[in-house]
């Protein structure tokens, strides 16, 4: 591999690895606060993708511009689901049951887009869609430079309020000691519901920065969710910085490795992280002893 | 112990409005045997009272009632003249009443200072905030001095520390102690029942369930044996711990289950 290659792979690994980091820190919060694993967390990635797609087409505004509308839909929704799906579980099999309960959400998912939009292949064309800047030799698409600094917004902003937020302590106390959370008087079901907000407004800034870059189709999903859950297992379950490192180290890795392997091979890449993970260190790399480090 | 006048009080409900009644309490989780079957005691200001028995007897279950965090079957929970039978956590919180769960429950991956300020949760006045701060970390100095540690950090005796700092920043009518003991070595627990003590000579009266019954009888002011979910026998807790029968049932041998 040239020196340039390199650079620029690793760029692009960089690049990818915000993106990652921002859905992972979604994911990663489900589990923390709720022990809720997210099957559905990339199927509503892509439905936000479909979404600022359909804006774009319909509108020929920006598509960036339809974050206003999906992410407080994306809150109001993933409140919507905690409240009245998720809760409904009984607490003793809430992490299993919830695999079945998002599975079947995400596949709803993917049948109505497919119903809706048909299964054909979208994508956003933009007039700086093929713009690129070139930095001592690297040449860095604008849409992927765009949707790093969405992410890393977007997790700077969840980050600010996860600890400096009255919310914020709420919900770290609430995934810490859940009890004791709701003895000093946290309303902890109303910390739950907010907090899947959050993470699935995630989802809405992710997918929305992935229609700018990605060609979308319904099933395209599955790519993502396996990746996600590889990371936020490898960086510690519920660690939000711990699934973000993870996330650009693990996005760099594959990036790099796409090289000499080519991009399907490159993928594997997550899983082996995930089986060396749980050989070595299941309680994963970054997440401190009980895996709830923020 | 200094403590005559206070359970002198609280043995004759009628001297002094108690802080805390619960009366022919019957509680029991989901559809299994009740566990508490007309449960009685009461908590008078300024007084340590102190729940012994076997495992099982429902010591930990009075505490779940007192708090809100189970709603009893029959029977009533007042707070300082006011009936909060049934009501939340939350509302129990503002009527007075501050629970401090069995086992560790401070928040690990939060500093001493995250822990303690979160106790005044539903305190929105930062003046009263602070105020209160100040006075937790003055009965509490390790509080004070570990201020900005990981609550994870410290040792199992300290955590409680947090805990009770953090407990107290309700400035509640009545604490409700879990087993503060549990897991500590003998000098962790010395100290502990010290701070019980130092609570209530601070103003704020404790209910505490102990598995560890001779040593927090002797911190504490009343003692109520429990079995099979009744009160058999209340009484000052100095009389109790002379008695030898009691001595031979509930303080000698050593339980055998661990809940």
């Amino acid at each position: 591999m040239t020196g340039a290659l390199f650079a620029q792979s690793l760029v692009l690994g960089i690049l990818l690895g915000g993106l990652y980091a921002l859905l992972a820190a979604g994911l990663t919060l489900y589990f923390g606060v709720m022990r809720v694993v997210m099957i559905a967390h990339s199927a509503f990635l892509i439905l936000a993708a479909y979404l600022a797609w359909y804006f774009h087409e319909r509108s020929g505004l920006d598509p960036l511009l339809s974050l206003v509308i999906t992410v407080p839909l994306f809150f109001v929704v993933g409140y919507g689901m905690q409240r009245f799906l998720v809760s409904r579980l009984r607490p003793i099999s809430l992490t299993t049951m919830s695999v079945l309960l998002t599975f079947a959400v995400a596949l709803t998912i993917e049948g109505l887009l497919g119903f809706v939009w048909t299964g054909t292949q979208r994508r956003v064309q933009l007039e700086y869609s093929g713009a690129s800047i070139e930095v001592a030799g690297v040449s860095i698409a604008v849409v992927k430079l765009i949707a790093f600094a969405l992410a890393a917004v977007s997790l700077g902003a969840l980050y600010l309020i996860l600890r400096k937020t009255s919310f914020g302590r709420a919900l770290r106390a609430t995934t810490q000691h859940p009890e004791a959370a709701r003895l000093i008087g946290i309303d902890t079901d109303r910390v739950a519901g907010l907090g899947f907000g959050l993470g699935l407004a995630t989802a809405a800034v992710g997918g929305t920065a992935l229609a700018l870059d990605y060609t979308i189709y319904p099933s395209l999903h599955w790519h993502w969710i396996g990746p996600l859950m590889a990371i936020i297992v490898v960086g510690g379950l519920g660690s939000i910085p711990g699934a973000a490192m993870a996330a650009m180290l693990l996005g760099v890795a594959a990036s790099l490795l796409q090289v000499p392997l080519g991009t399907t091979w490159a993928q594997t890449v997550f899983y082996l992280a995930l089986f060396l993970t749980l050989m070595i260190r299941p309680q994963g790399f970054f997440g401190g002893r009980l895996a709830q480090r923020f | 112990m200094a403590s005559e006048p206070a359970s002198a009080q609280a043995s004759d409900p009628a001297a002094v409005e108690p802080l805390l009644r619960l009366t022919d309490v019957q509680a029991g989780y989901g559809r299994a045997a009740l566990v508490l079957r007309g449960l009685s005691v009461t908590v008078a200001p300024s007084s340590v009272v102190c729940l012994v028995g076997p495992n099982g007897a429902g010591k930990s279950t009075v505490l779940k009632v007192a708090s809100g965090l189970l709603t009893p079957r029959a029977g009533q929970v007042v707070v300082d003249g006011v009936d909060v039978t049934g009501r939340t956590p939350q509302q129990l919180l503002a009527a007075g009443l501050s629970h401090v769960p069995q086992g560790h429950s401070v928040f690990p991956e939060m500093t001493v200072a995250e822990n303690v300020l979160l106790g005044a949760y539903t305190v929105h006045d930062r003046s009263v905030i602070a105020e209160r701060a100040d006075f937790v970390t003055g009965l509490f100095p390790l509080v004070g001095e570990r201020w900005s540690a990981l609550a994870g950090a410290l040792s199992g005796g300290q955590q409680k520390q947090v805990e009770f700092a953090r407990s107290l920043m309700v400035r509640p009518k009545v604490v409700l102690l879990d087993e503060p003991s549990m897991g500590l070595d003998p000098k962790a627990t010395g100290k502990v029942f010290e701070q019980v003590q130092r609570m209530r000579d601070a103003g704020t009266a404790v209910l505490l369930v102990e598995q560890n019954a001779r040593r927090a009888l002797e911190a504490a002011d009343v003692g109520c044996v429990l079995d099979l979910g009744k009160v058999h026998i209340t009484g000052p807790a100095p009389t109790l711990l002379a008695d030898p029968r009691l001595a031979q049932l509930y303080l000698g041998g050593r339980p055998k289950e661990v809940p």
